[in-house]
C-alpha cells in the first residue's frame, strides 16, 4: 500500500495486482473500500490499483468533515498524477468520480468503465432545499447523527453527504462530452438522471454490467483509443 | 490588541465549540441572560465584522457570533463544503439551548436563511444583509466571471491543478504592514474607509514572517463545488421563520441584486420585510451601524 498526499489529508492506493500492461485504477462505492476489487483484479490483462477514497479504508478523514464528488476527484487525481495514463473501473459513486475525472483529465484517463453501486444513486435534479420539508429534516438529523460519531469504524459516518449532494445531471454531462471514451455498464435498469444524461454523449458506448465481460471490452477501448 | 476605532467594541466573552470535530471560535458582547441573536460574518471576514453592529444590539440582546471555518481564530478544516458549514451554524445554535434571532451578512446571510430553512425550530426572526446569493450565471458578476473560466470540464481541471498545489499553502501573500493589509482591501471593498479597515486588519491577521496576512485559510476560497444561483431561492419556500432582508441603496463592488433579480427571489419568502439603509453598500452594519442596528432591533421585536 503507498499514500499519497491529496490535498492536505494522505488517501492509500493498494495495488491488487502487479502485472506488465495498461494500468487499470479502481474507485469504490460509497461506504466501499479498495478491497471490493480483489476478486477482480486477476480479470485485468495489466497493474491493477484501486484506491480508498478519502474518509474510507485507509484513507485519511479530513478534519471538518466536508466531502464533495470534486474532493474525491481530488483523491484519483492524486492517484493518476502516480500512475501516468490509466484506465479507471468506477462503481456507484466511483462512477460519478471517474467520470469527473474522465472529464476533468481527458489525456490521462484512456477510457473509463462505470457500474452502478451506492452512493448517487439516487442524486437528485432539485437541491436538497427543494426536497419536502420533512425529507429535509431526516436529512439534517441524519447529518447531525453522524457528524457525532465520526470514529466510527471501516468509513467516515459523514460521507453520507454524498449520498445526496445534489449535482445537475447536466455537470456530469459536460464531463462526459469531454472525456475521450465511457462505458456504460448497463442491465435495463433504471439510473440516475446524471447517468441517464451522460451516456448520451458521443465519448459514451453502452457496455456489458457484468464486471469481466465489461473489462475486456475497457482492454479494447483503451487499445484503439492509444 | 489595541487597535479602536470610534463605537467599535470588541466582544466581552470568547469560547470555543466544536463541531464536527473542528474547533470554532465563538464571541459574545451583551446580558447572557438576554435573548441571543446570533451574528453569521461574511466571506473574508470575521467576528469582529460586528464590532460597530453588536454593542448596539446589546443594549436589549445577548450577542452571539462565531468565526466560520477557516475564517478569523476557527480552525481551518482539510476540505470545504457549503453544507458543513450549515452544520457548523446548527451546532452554535443548538449550543445556546433556546430559541435565538439569526442574522447574516452577505455568505453569512445564505447560511443563516439554510440554517433557518434546514433546522427552523428554534429560530424566531430572521435577518439577511445583503445577503441573497450571487446574480445568475447568465449575468455574472465579476467573482463569478473570476470562477467561471473555461467549459466545465475547463473547471474541473483548474481545481485539480490549483488543488495539487495549495495543500501547502498556508496563506496569501503576506502584506508588509497592517497599512498594506488594509489597502489591498480596500480595493475589493472601496467602500469601507482606511480607518475601519486597519482596525479590521489588526483584529483578524497574523504575523507572517516580516509581514501580516489576514487569518483566512486560502483553500477556504475555492472547491465547494458547482453552485446554481437559480438554486437559491426556491428553498426560501420552506423557511419558517420571518425574514428581514436588507440592502444598501448605493452600488457597490459585491451587490445589490438588481431589483428585478432580487424581488423574483424575495416572493419566495413566505413572510417577508424589506428595508434599505439609505446611504450605505453591501456592508451597511459597518457603514451605517445606527440605522442597521434599529431596523434589526425593530423587526426582531415584533417577531
Amino acid at each position: 500500500m503507498l499514500r499519497l498526499r491529496s490535498g492536505r489529508t494522505d488517501v492509500a492506493l493498494h495495488t491488487l495486482r502487479d502485472a506488465a500492461g495498461p494500468t487499470l485504477l479502481c474507485l469504490h462505492a460509497l461506504r466501499g473500500r479498495a478491497a471490493d476489487f480483489a476478486e477482480l483484479a486477476p480479470h485485468w490483462p495489466g497493474r491493477v490499483l484501486a484506491l480508498d477514497f478519502s474518509g474510507h479504508g485507509a484513507s485519511d478523514r479530513p478534519r471538518g468533515g466536508s466531502y464533495t464528488p470534486e474532493l474525491l476527484a481530488g483523491d484519483a487525481d492524486a492517484a493518476l498524477a502516480h500512475t501516468g495514463n490509466a484506465c479507471v473501473l468506477g462503481v456507484g459513486l466511483g462512477a460519478y468520480v471517474a467520470l469527473l475525472l474522465a472529464g476533468g483529465r481527458p489525456s490521462r484517463v484512456q477510457a473509463a468503465y462505470l457500474l452502478p453501486g451506492a452512493g448517487l444513486e439516487g442524486s437528485r435534479t432539485l437541491p436538497h432545499t427543494l426536497v419536502s420539508g420533512e425529507a429535509l429534516r431526516a436529512e439534517v438529523a441524519r447529518l447531525l447523527e453522524a457528524a457525532s460519531h465520526r470514529d466510527a469504524p471501516g468509513f467516515d459516518p459523514m460521507v453520507c453527504a454524498l449520498d445526496a449532494d445534489p449535482r445537475p445531471p447536466d455537470y456530469a454531462r459536460a464531463h462526459a462530452d469531454a472525456a475521450t471514451r465511457l462505458l456504460f455498464g448497463e442491465d435495463g435498469e433504471l439510473r440516475p438522471p446524471w447517468w441517464e444524461m451522460s451516456r448520451e454523449s458521443a465519448a459514451a458506448l453502452r457496455a456489458p454490467s457484468d464486471p469481466r465481460a465489461g473489462l475486456t471490452m475497457l482492454y479494447a477501448s483503451a487499445e484503439a483509443t492509444s | 490588541m489595541d487597535a479602536t476605532y470610534p463605537g467599535a467594541v470588541a466582544p466581552e466573552r470568547h469560547r470555543t465549540l466544536t463541531s464536527l470535530g473542528l474547533r470554532l471560535h465563538v464571541a459574545e458582547w451583551g446580558d447572557p441572560a438576554a435573548e441571543p441573536v446570533l451574528l453569521l460574518h461574511g466571506f473574508y471576514d470575521h467576528v469582529h465584522a460586528f464590532d460597530l453592529l453588536a454593542p448596539l444590539l446589546a443594549e436589549r440582546f445577548r450577542v452571539v457570533s462565531y468565526d466560520a471555518r477557516g475564517h478569523g481564530e476557527s480552525e481551518w478544516p482539510d476540505s470545504y463544503a457549503w453544507q458543513t458549514d450549515v452544520l457548523d451554524a446548527i451546532h452554535v445554535l443548538r449550543d445556546l439551548g433556546r430559541p435565538a434571532h439569526v442574522v447574516g451578512h452577505s455568505r453569512g446571510g445564505g447560511l443563516a436563511t439554510d440554517c433557518a430553512a434546514q433546522y427552523p425550530d428554534p429560530v424566531r426572526g430572521l435577518v439577511v444583509l445583503d445577503g441573497f446569493g450571487p446574480p445568475p450565471l447568465s449575468q455574472p458578476n465579476a467573482f463569478q466571471r473570476h470562477r467561471l473560466q473555461g467549459s466545465v470540464p475547463q473547471q474541473l481541471t483548474t481545481w485539480l491543478d490549483w488543488r495539487r498545489g495549495v495543500a501547502a499553502r498556508r496563506t496569501f501573500a503576506p502584506a508588509s504592514s497592517l497599512e498594506e493589509l488594509a489597502a489591498r482591501r480596500q480595493v475589493q471593498n472601496p467602500r469601507l474607509s482606511l480607518e475601519w479597515l486597519r482596525y479590521f486588519a489588526a483584529h483578524g491577521s497574523r504575523r507572517v514572517g516580516e509581514g501580516f496576512a489576514w487569518n483566512f485559510d486560502p483553500m477556504a476560497s475555492r472547491g465547494a463545488g458547482p453552485f446554481r444561483p437559480e438554486w437559491i431561492a426556491p428553498g426560501w419556500r420552506r423557511l419558517k421563520a420571518p425574514m428581514l432582508a436588507v440592502v444598501g441603496d448605493e452600488p457597490d463592488t459585491w451587490g445589490p441584486l438588481d431589483e428585478s433579480i432580487l424581488s423574483e427571489r424575495l416572493a419566495n419568502v413566505p413572510v417577508l420585510t424589506r428595508a434599505t439603509v439609505q446611504g450605505a453598500g453591501h456592508f451597511m452594519h459597518i457603514e451605517k451601524p445606527r440605522e442597521t442596528a434599529a431596523l434589526i432591533r425593530d423587526f426582531l421585536e415584533a417577531a
